[in-house]
């Protein structure tokens, strides 16, 4: 017909085959080494989104407390741990994790497609996906308890018929997984910053070992650690997280400024923003609670809380006030735009800290101790503030300092809830908790929570128990 | 004989005829038969003849004639003139000129009767008289075309283009009639003058009115679905720059509403509700004959009528795209004769309704220091700690002084303000028997309420109709527009809450900042600065243009094939200095939507008892669309001069090109039966193929029928006079939906950002199944109607019923996030729309007043018939309101916590259920199920609905003498509007603008309970937004959308300069407004969150909406 010469000059059915110009599909990607090396890429472009989950990490413990004009249910539930199943900043997270682990997941049910792979390109890709899959399950397993366990492409109808796994069965994989990453995975020095390397796998089954309590593991993983990577503690530490590339980070998100940055570093910025620094923030104020812990002379504490404060727009003359905000992660750059400072996963004083844990545990409260005062060492400058084997009598007492250590070394760095959880501590620590701090009056606001065992894991998401089939997910005690 | 002519005749007439139009060529041909409806005049009018005579006798001629044609001589066989010899060639003759031509110079004349009888008498028998005159409309307009006629004879005339008659009457006490469709038929004795001039009044009560359909018109009286009409001059009396505005409160099952009053902002047109959740809801919109317009590239004055297929029955001949309902658009088209000029021009003022009810100075410091001071308390805080200075009290407790400073800006009235519109219209129309045309040229500005809003438009429309030979007749239609739109920056609420105490502008012309006068202020630019600094212009270039060519094959038999392209060219750019920092981006998306339609018609009267009418079509559209995009890094704009995108750093992540495209393949049919006019039936099918969906559904079928009985042609119906029309019609149909994006059925796979070793790759992550299975969203629609007309159709009553189900909802499910994903888009679920609609027309006083009512009124019920494997979805927002699908209530049902008061004292808090945390002066939610708890899945409850319940309309048209009166009101009853933009003046954030009316009576202390009823809100803590429903406000509303009162000069008067008509007016829009008195929003009807696009919708959510204004103009409509 006429028409169809004018309108596509070929066959009426070319209208309706129409193939897009613009959009790859599954079937034209994930066909070359390249594809799957972007492929790969996209899994950490969704886990910079995961890491600046403070409202989850953070929050719900006592570093951090929501300043004035903070008004939203879902982050007002996280503070004051009176979550419900319907939070949407918990659903959030949930479907973000998993978004991950499909990205994990279809690297991997793709990797033997393409046959142009160079040298060990496909094992680092194997591995980094299978790095980056435990990583998001050992979230999901320390905020929910056994969550459901994919490990490949799942039709929509298979997804409303996954139950939760156990957390023993979570951790077996995650572990699987991160065996197989250090086979697979390159030296730091053969692939590029902000990805996964070697080191970065075992440190990290090392760490998940300590969560297992698996105290001889922990140690072979966090030893081969030291003994065969070079990290070490990095000299300054207020510079330390905005140090980029230095040589304590073992893992990092890499950010950059407002093309791919993160908003972290505002969120943490007082609200009417930082003289000579930010023009706003999201105004997440500091516990008086840790604020206090910091010792004289303990250099953490100004490379971690900034307490005299003045507006971005104050005169030069306006007087300085007293209203502590978190520097940490403050470096100069345009509010809301997106910050470039790179974010750490896996710094090595948290593995450390983690090892001085696992000898005390196996009876090895000597060298546990030395671990313990490299930390405390680079804290004060020298060796005088350090921990005698009279500071750690016994067990209690050094559970008590290693946890204090690990609070003010590792403040606002997504540690603090799972701390508390797996110490035990925060049916007490989160009972009682000292947010803003009246300098004037000497006096701290006080919250008091009535806590329960059972809010050491997050009720999972009333969404996707009702879009399983009835009675797959069942959801956590107590919610 | 012409050879030109032989090919034509060959190709018209069988074989036999041939032998003797080789001795006398004679051909008859119709040159337009649109409708069946074939009256004899119109034949004997319409009827030519080519004629070919060597030496033939009169009587010879006359029975040729009577062979080739439907007349039929009547004479004396006596008269020797018949006997005469002629020969003469004439081509292109009516009847009457062959008669003048044969007859000339005999002693006989002749008549047209009535079924094409003529009648020669000798001319002795006839004493002739001429009687002479003009023909005028209501307005004192010349009326070409007017039919006059002898009473009692055939005799007859018609005016010419400038009105004027000239008829021969034999006997002096002769009745002239004089008739003209759409006018009272008008009688009246020459009474021996010999000039007189007449003016014909609108016949209200015409029934005969014919409406279009999709491809073709129809008689309403054989209509026999539910089809409403608006059409010229109604329309074109409201300022508007938008053709719905005109719409408004016009028509039953069709609800406009003005969600946003920003000028140029498409309305929201609903037929019958809303039956989608992810395919859209908007009907399609078909411009003389091109499916896919767009409203917004018409100018009001070029629209001759507007139909709304209402019924699955009409609208299933669009099958795929007519589940919103089908607006047909016709635009006005040359008529034969002089050139008509037209001038339509208004100019005005938009004035907005505004609330002056602002806090300011000491009452507003008193208020926001107890709000604090409320605060403060409820942190356990001491409020007899000074307000300011005072280490004690927390500086976020601390209310600086400067609030009590001497500037106190209203920022509403900073940012609104009073908006001239003005339009020109200027329109020629005319043509001759073969070239007909309509040209027209619009300009319009329109400033908008929000300061420095505004749009223009220049638009340009040519309609040209060619009549090529018998066979061919062609046509072209071109309408290029272009639009400029500059936006405001963003929600209103955000700039209107500003602290009071700054000043708009200083002196030395710089915009102070909030946060420069305290610390404690917000960080928020200078609203005034925002707006000025702030550029966001839209351009848009849109052309539609479209050829057609008809051949009319056989009597009854037409091809019609059309060629259309819409062009749009849309750019967006936009610039911004604002919170110290530059921002900019521009956009560009190019269109072109290309449409051939194919359709072959017969129509055809057997017997004269059966009326058949068939359509076969096909048609193939293509859309191709190119987008573009940039935008600078923030802050890289090396001046504010240059505000173009080569002045700054482009940032890489924000900068695309993209191109998409579908295509649809449709073929359908469509018969149309009347028997004696009484019983009718029609059917259609339509088989569409659309690209957008899935290889295994492509293709759908869409079938309708239609009956209608119209009991009042029936005989006994004869005797029951006052009944004057009574049709019953049902109909059944299934149309189709596929409103969703291009290639959505396929598993994406599209680029997201990382930056390994700071470097920025585009990395790659599957961002949507892929669903092969994904096919068309239908719904399946009863229908069953009753036309009543009394007194001779002064009183005319239209209802119907309606049943609409749209199931396999193109619709984005959620899924188990497991998956990696949380939606998918699939066919689920069922949504159902019932109702009712009932219109009356009644012509009230028909006299030298004349006073016309009409009135409509539709009642829909919304209901969620399925959701597939659940029976509820609740969308999740972080301010406490959620959006509830449940089976069994309507759609997007707002579903929170219903708050019963306020926790007044200690006691009422241990005894009341509460959440966590909540305290005294906290609402006090419904305990919904008793349990002594308020949890989240058991005690939130459905509020309302953002649909009315039932919807209005009215208009009055009186008239008398020059003077004309138009008022239509327009009424919404029965819905909820969720106004959570008034929770920024009541305190909830930093040193806002306070208004009186929405804090008064709320809980302050104990002792000082308010009401007792009225919470406190909240900042601090998380209950402030918790207690939602009290910005739940009842929508219903009535307006007086618009009163029209004009004046035409007498037609005497302006004739004599040269102007045909000239009515000057004044146009009131929305005069008034009842609304219930606690609804605090500017507009009651109004919200930004969006219509129904998703599962993630929600509808009715206000966060700023414009002002509605009254919109006061002063117009002129002149023709020459």
């Amino acid at each position: 017909m006429s028409a169809t010469l004018i309108m596509t000059g070929a066959c009426t059915d070319d209208l309706i085959n129409l193939v897009s110009e613009s959009t790859l599909t599954t079937t034209s990607f994930f066909n070359t080494s390249k594809d799957m090396d972007l492929a790969v890429l996209g899994i950490y472009s969704n886990y910079q989104s995961q890491i600046q989950y403070y409202q989850l990490m953070e929050l719900p413990g006592d570093n951090v407390y929501l300043g004035k004009w903070q008004t939203s249910p879902p982050l007002n539930e996280l503070e004051n741990l009176t979550v419900t199943s319907t939070n949407s900043t918990i659903t959030s997270f949930w479907q973000g994790s998993y978004n991950g682990i499909f990205r994990s997941n279809s690297v991997l049910y793709n990797i033997d497609n393409p046959g142009d792979y160079k040298a060990s390109e496909k094992d680092q890709f194997t591995g980094e996906a299978k790095f980056m899959r435990a990583l998001n399950y050992f979230n999901l397993v320390r905020l929910f308890g056994g969550v459901p366990l994919v490990t490949t492409l799942l039709s929509i109808e298979e997804s409303k018929k996954v139950p939760r796994a156990t957390e023993d069965e979570v951790y077996t994989l995650i572990i699987e997984d991160l065996k197989d990453a250090i086979s697979k995975l390159p030296l730091q020095a053969n692939i590029a910053r902000g990805r996964a390397s070697k080191a970065a796998a075992v440190a990290l089954l090392g760490k998940v070992y300590v969560y297992r309590k698996d105290w001889n593991n922990a140690r072979t993983y966090l030893e081969q650690l030291f003994s065969e990577f070079s990290y070490s503690l990095f000299s300054d530490f207020s510079k330390v997280i905005k140090t980029e590339n230095n040589s304590e980070l073992i893992f990092v998100m890499k950010f950059i400024e407002s093309t791919n940055g993160q908003s972290l570093t505002d969120n943490y910025t007082p609200f009417t923003g930082i003289y000579g620094g930010a023009t706003a923030g999201g105004n997440l104020n500091p516990c008086w609670g840790l604020h206090k812990l910091f010792q004289a002379g303990d250099k953490r504490k100004a490379g971690t809380i900034t307490e005299m404060w003045k507006a971005y727009k104050a005169g030069a003359g306006d007087p300085e006030v007293w209203a502590p905000y978190v520097n940490k992660y403050l470096v100069t750059h345009t509010y809301s735009v997106g910050c470039g400072l790179d974010l750490p996963v896996i710094r090595l004083a948290d593995m450390i800290l983690l090892y001085a844990e696992t000898l005390y545990e196996l009876g090895q409260t000597d060298p546990a101790l030395i671990q313990l005062n490299k930390i405390r060492e680079r804290a004060f400058g020298d060796s005088s503030h350090n921990y005698t084997l009279a500071d750690i009598p016994d067990k209690t007492a050094f559970t008590d300092t290693l946890f204090l250590e690990r609070r003010l070394e590792l403040a606002f760095e997504n540690e603090r809830w799972f701390d508390l959880v797996r110490s035990g501590k925060y049916m007490t620590a989160m009972a009682y908790d000292e947010t803003y701090y009246n300098d004037a009056t000497q006096t701290p606001t006080v919250v008091t929570r009535t806590m329960k065992a059972y809010m050491k894991y997050f009720p999972i998401p009333l969404s996707e128990i009702e879009l399983s089939d009835p009675g797959v997910l069942v959801q956590n005690e107590g919610y | 004989m012409k050879k030109n002519q032989s090919g034509r005749v060959d190709s018209c007439f069988p074989p036999h005829l041939t032998k003797i139009l080789r001795v006398m060529k004679l051909s008859v041909l119709l040159t337009c038969f649109l409708s069946l409806n074939l009256m004899a005049s119109v034949y004997s009018q319409q009827a030519r003849f080519d004629l070919d005579v060597k030496d033939q006798s009169v009587r010879d001629i006359l029975k040729t004639i009577e062979k080739e044609s439907l007349f039929r001589f009547f004479y004396n066989d006596e008269f020797t003139d018949l006997d005469k010899k002629l020969t003469f060639s004439t081509t292109g003759k009516s009847i009457d000129d062959l008669m003048v031509l044969v007859l000339d110079n005999t002693e006989v004349s002749y008549k047209v009767l009535d079924n094409n009888f003529v009648v020669i008498t000798p001319k002795s028998l006839i004493q002739e008289r001429q009687v002479t005159g003009i023909v005028t409309n209501e307005n004192g307009n010349p009326m070409p075309g007017v039919n006059i006629q002898v009473k009692g004879t055939t005799a007859g005339a018609i005016t010419d283009s400038n009105g004027r008659y000239s008829i021969t009457v034999t006997d002096p006490t002769a009745i002239l009639i004089f008739s003209f469709i759409g006018y009272s038929t008008l009688e009246v004795p020459i009474g021996g003058k010999s000039v007189m001039s007449i003016t014909l009044q609108p016949d209200l009560l015409s029934l005969e009115e014919v409406v279009v359909i999709g491809y073709g018109t129809m008689r309403k009286s054989s209509v026999t679905a539910a089809i409403s009409k608006v059409e010229d001059p109604r329309l074109a009396q409201m300022p508007a720059s938008r053709i719905e505005t005109s719409l408004v409160g016009r028509m039953a099952g069709v609800n406009i509403s003005t969600l946003r009053t920003v000028p140029g902002e498409a309305p929201i047109i609903r037929i019958r509700g809303i039956g989608s959740i992810s395919a859209g809801n908007d009907p399609l919109v078909v411009i003389d004959g091109f499916a896919g317009g767009s409203l917004d590239q018409l100018n009001v004055n070029d629209i001759q009528s507007i139909e709304v297929l209402k019924d699955a029955s009409s609208a299933a001949i669009y099958g795929s795209r007519g589940s919103g309902g089908i607006i047909i658009v016709t635009t006005k088209r040359g008529k034969t004769g002089s050139p008509k000029i037209k001038v339509n021009t208004y100019a005005g003022l938009s004035v907005p309704y505004l609330y002056d009810d602002w806090l300011t100075g000491q009452e507003w410091y008193d208020y926001l220091a107890r709000y604090y001071n409320r605060e403060f308390v409820w942190a356990g805080g001491d409020p007899s700690i000074p307000m300011w200075g005072d280490p004690r009290r927390p500086s976020r407790y601390q209310l600086d002084p400067v609030a009590l400073s001497e500037t106190q800006t209203i920022w509403q009235d900073v940012i609104l303000n009073n908006a001239p519109i003005q339009s020109y219209n200027l329109s020629v129309s005319g043509g001759t028997e073969f070239v007909k045309y309509y040209v027209s040229g619009t300009y319009s500005d329109e400033d908008g309420v929000v300061i420095t809003s505004n749009y223009k438009n220049y638009s340009l429309r040519a309609n040209v109709d060619i009549k090529v030979n018998k066979v061919i007749d062609m046509g072209v239609m071109f309408n290029p527009s272009y639009r400029i739109k500059r936006d405001a920056p963003g929600s209103m609420n955000y700039y209107i809450k500003y602290p009071n105490f700054v000043e708009p502008q200083l002196p030395d012309g710089t915009y102070p900042r909030a946060d420069s006068y305290t610390a404690l202020a917000t960080t928020m630019d200078n609203p005034l600065a925002t707006f000025i600094k702030t550029i966001n212009k839209s351009r848009v270039l849109n052309n539609l243009g479209e050829v057609y060519i008809n051949l009319n094959l056989l009597e009854g038999l037409r091809f019609r094939t059309s060629f259309g392209a819409t062009l749009y060219n849309s750019s967006y750019d936009s610039f911004s200095d604002v919170n110290r920092r530059t921002n900019g981006s521009a956009y560009s998306t190019n269109t072109n939507n290309l449409l051939n339609e194919n359709t072959l018609t017969y129509s055809r009267i057997f017997n004269k008892i059966h009326e058949f009418n068939g359509l076969l079509g096909a048609s193939f559209q293509r859309s191709n669309t190119r987008s573009l995009g940039m935008a600078a890094t923030t802050n890289s704009y090396n001046n504010t001069i240059i505000l173009t995108l080569n002045n700054a750093i482009i940032n890489p992540t924000s900068t695309y090109s993209s191109k998409t495209q579908w295509g649809l393949i449709s073929y359908f049919a469509r018969a149309n039966y009347a028997y004696r006019e009484k019983y009718l039936f029609s059917a259609s099918v339509r088989r569409d193929g659309c690209s957008r969906f899935g290889a295994d559904n492509k293709w759908g079928y869409f079938p309708s029928a239609s009956v209608a009985w119209r009991v009042s042609k029936e005989g006994f119906m004869q005797n029951i006079p006052v009944i004057s029309e009574l049709k019953i019609r049902g109909s059944y149909g299934v149309t189709g939906n596929y409103n969703i994006g291009d290639f959505d059925y396929l598993g994406k796979v599209t680029s997201n950002n990382y930056s390994p070793n700071d470097v920025l790759v585009k990395s790659m992550a599957q961002t949507s199944f892929e669903n092969s299975n994904l096919g068309w969203e239908k719904t399946i629609s009863y229908d069953i109607g009753l036309e009543l007309g009394l007194l001779k159709n002064r009183l005319n009553i239209v209802f119907d019923y309606y049943d609409k189900k749209t199931s396999s909802l193109l619709y984005s499910v959620s899924i188990p996030a497991i998956t990696g994903f949380t939606t998918t888009i699939s066919n689920i679920g069922e949504i159902g729309n019932k109702g009712i609609e009932f219109e009356i027309k009644s012509v009230n006083l028909n006299g030298p007043f004349r006073w016309q009512t009409s009135f409509n009124l539709t009642r829909n019920r919304n209901k969620v018939l399925s959701l597939g494997s659940v029976t509820e979805r609740i969308r999740t927002m972080g301010v406490g309101m959620n959006y509830l699908l449940r089976v069994g209530e309507p759609m997007f049902s707002y579903y929170s916590y219903k708050t019963i008061g306020v926790l007044l004292n200690d006691e009422d808090l241990a005894n009341s259920p509460h959440l966590t945390g909540e305290m005294v002066g906290h609402p006090k939610y419904l305990d919904a199920n008793g349990d002594g708890q308020i949890t989240p899945e058991k005690d939130r409850v459905i509020l309302g609905n953002f649909q009315p319940k039932l919807v209005m309309g009215m208009t009055n048209d009186l008239a008398w003498k020059n003077f004309d009166l138009t008022l239509t009101f327009q009424s919404a009853l029965g819905f909820k509007v969720l106004n959570v933009d008034n929770s920024d003046y009541e305190g909830s954030t930093t040193m806002p603008a306070i208004r009186r009316g929405l804090v008064e009576n709320q809980w302050w202390s104990t002792a000082e309970p308010g009401d007792g009823k009225t919470p406190g809100p909240g900042q601090y803590s998380s209950q402030g937004f918790r207690c939602i429903d009290k910005f739940l406000d009842n929508g219903s509303y009535c307006y007086l959308r618009n009163l029209n009162f004009g004046y035409t000069l007498p037609g005497d008067l302006t004739r004599k300069i040269g102007i045909d008509n000239l009515r000057i007016y004044t146009s009131m829009n929305n005069l008034f407004l009842i609304k219930d008195k606690k609804n605090l929003s500017w507009n009651v009807e109004g919200y930004t969150g969006g219509e129904v696009t998703g599962i993630s919708s929600y509808p009715g959510y206000n966060w700023g909406t414009e002002p509605v204004s009254r919109v006061i103009t002063i117009g002129l409509n002149v023709s020459f």
